[in-house]
């Protein structure tokens, strides 16, 4: 059963949708396809914070489809409802792949291992020993998020530039109200199910050090380049 | 069958699903809702190009959110098939909405009005080069740039009025068009087609998308051929012509993570 995101929920202003333009949209939705997005066939919930500021912990309702059995895509929405605002993107992928990249890459990247086993991430709806299953993969796997839209902050549209976020990595991080929250909605225990997921391992060669921005604070920057015409560009400061 | 890059190396790389994997998947689609995911009700095919590099376009796959009448909401893939890669997230607002952000918000977005509208706006272009713009014309009178497949063009010719009056902003986290196998550095911003300078798009890009798609050029040309542009488009969007081409990068700096906890 899934109830209200009790967290900062801003509104859009904005006019209701008109009948010409409802009209429409029940056409299109009717004859065109929409093959990625019937690959979707996952919801997760659990928690991101922005790479600078661990203060700031949003929850995060993914929803995924695997292009491989290594690989994920995911969009974030503030909430797993009819009005949930698009607030980011996630990429998961598995040991194998994320030991691929290069080291500068891999600061981007989160572990898993102590959302699955501390149980903060879960998958709604489904019943723990199938989450589990699934958990098994998920605990060896890291992921990239970048969340638009600072929903955290009371923005009524997704302003600014992107932020890189990041995931819990130990006990003492999030903040107990949110997590309270979030299981009582869900009619859960976050305590119980750690003891169901004690057997689940992360990853076989350990956390990579570059992982989780080498420990790090994360912060984008926006930069007016030289946009170029022939395929080199000038980055000049401002 | 795994999308692959011109050299034919699969992107992403990885093993196949496992059967165990099939089936949790699809255990979890019978019991989860996916909610905001049903919402999605539109497929829009239209071009990008990288603002801080406009030689570079690409042919884009919106899958489109409306939540109101001013505001849309759209996963972004580089393909239309079950193997398409999502390429990042474009937001999309009324006018209304548009003028009021704020204007160092508002040089982050871009104008619809080209994309949707008639070839005629393409007349007051002066600035291309000639033999660019010659055939480029020939070629936009037939097809507009923003299309939704497989719907009769008369059937969406009144949104188009809508969008050609809507402001976009756009990310792109994952550049397969450059062949990077997974989604490498930070995202990057994105600038809508125009009809003048580096706006242009590639006229053989477009070509390919019309064939893809069987688009009528009879059909497209008599649909579009009352579209009003809008009255005024604001200075501040589409940076690139009010600011001498200047474009827009996201770079990653290391700074002291305010914490509550150690980390990691």
């Amino acid at each position: 059963m899934e109830g209200v995101n009790v967290s900062t929920h801003p509104e859009i202003p904005a006019e209701p949708t008109q009948i010409g333009t409802a009209l429409l949209e029940k056409a299109t939705a009717t004859i065109q396809g929409f093959d990625p997005v019937n690959k979707i066939h996952q919801h997760l919930c659990a928690f991101h914070f922005y790479g600078h500021d661990m203060t700031r912990q949003v929850e995060a309702h993914h929803f995924c489809g695997h292009l491989n059995g290594d690989f994920r895509q995911c969009l974030i929405y503030d909430r797993p409802d009819d009005d949930g605002q698009l607030i980011g993107v996630e990429y998961i992928v598995s040991e194998e792949l994320f030991l691929t990249l290069p080291d500068d890459e891999k600061q981007f990247w989160h572990s898993h291992e102590f959302e699955v086993k501390s149980g903060v991430l879960f998958m709604p709806g489904v019943p723990g020993p199938v989450q589990r299953k699934e958990f098994e993969k998920v605990a060896k796997t890291y992921g990239k998020v970048i969340h638009f839209w600072q929903v955290d902050k009371g923005d009524n549209l997704p302003l600014g530039i992107p932020q890189v976020m990041m995931a819990l990595t130990k006990d003492g991080q999030p903040y107990e109200n949110l997590a309270q929250d979030v299981e009582n909605r869900y009619n859960i225990s976050f305590e119980e199910e750690r003891e169901n997921r004690a057997c689940i391992k992360g990853p076989s060669h350990g956390i990579h050090p570059m992982a989780n921005a080498a420990g790090k604070g994360l912060q984008t920057v926006l930069r007016e380049v030289e946009c170029c015409k022939e395929g080199k560009s000038t980055r000049v400061f401002v | 069958m795994a999308a692959t890059n011109g050299t034919g190396a699969q992107i992403p790389p990885g093993k196949p699903m496992s059967v165990e994997q099939h089936m949790l998947d699809k255990g979890a689609q019978m019991l989860q809702s996916l909610k905001p995911i049903k919402h999605m009700n539109q497929h829009v095919c239209t071009f990008a190009l990288y603002s801080h590099d406009m030689t570079r376009q690409i042919e884009t796959h919106h899958y489109v959110t409306r939540v109101n009448q001013d505001f849309l909401q759209c996963a972004v893939f580089d393909a239309d098939d079950p193997m398409a890669h999502l390429i990042g997230l474009e937001y999309i607002v009324s006018d209304r909405l548009f003028e009021t952000l704020p204007p160092d918000e508002q040089k982050l977005w871009h104008t619809h009005a080209y994309e949707a509208c008639t070839p005629s706006i393409l007349s007051s272009n002066k600035r291309s080069s000639k033999r660019v713009n010659i055939i480029f014309y020939m070629m936009q009178i037939k097809s507009g740039l923003w299309v939704n497949p497989r719907v009769p063009e008369m059937v969406v010719r009144p949104e188009l009025e809508n969008l050609a009056k809507t402001y976009g902003k756009f990310w792109c986290t994952w550049q397969t068009d450059r062949g990077d196998k997974l989604p490498m550095g930070p995202p990057v911003l994105m600038m809508s087609p125009q009809g003048t300078g580096i706006g242009v798009v590639n006229p053989v890009l477009v070509q390919n998308r019309d064939d893809k798609y069987n688009i009528s050029s009879d059909a497209l040309k008599t649909a579009r051929v009352e579209i009003a542009e809008p009255e005024w488009l604001n200075p501040q969007a589409d940076y690139w012509k009010q600011h001498n081409d200047k474009g827009f990068a996201v770079e990653m700096e290391t700074t002291e993570m305010k914490k509550r906890a150690s980390f990691p």
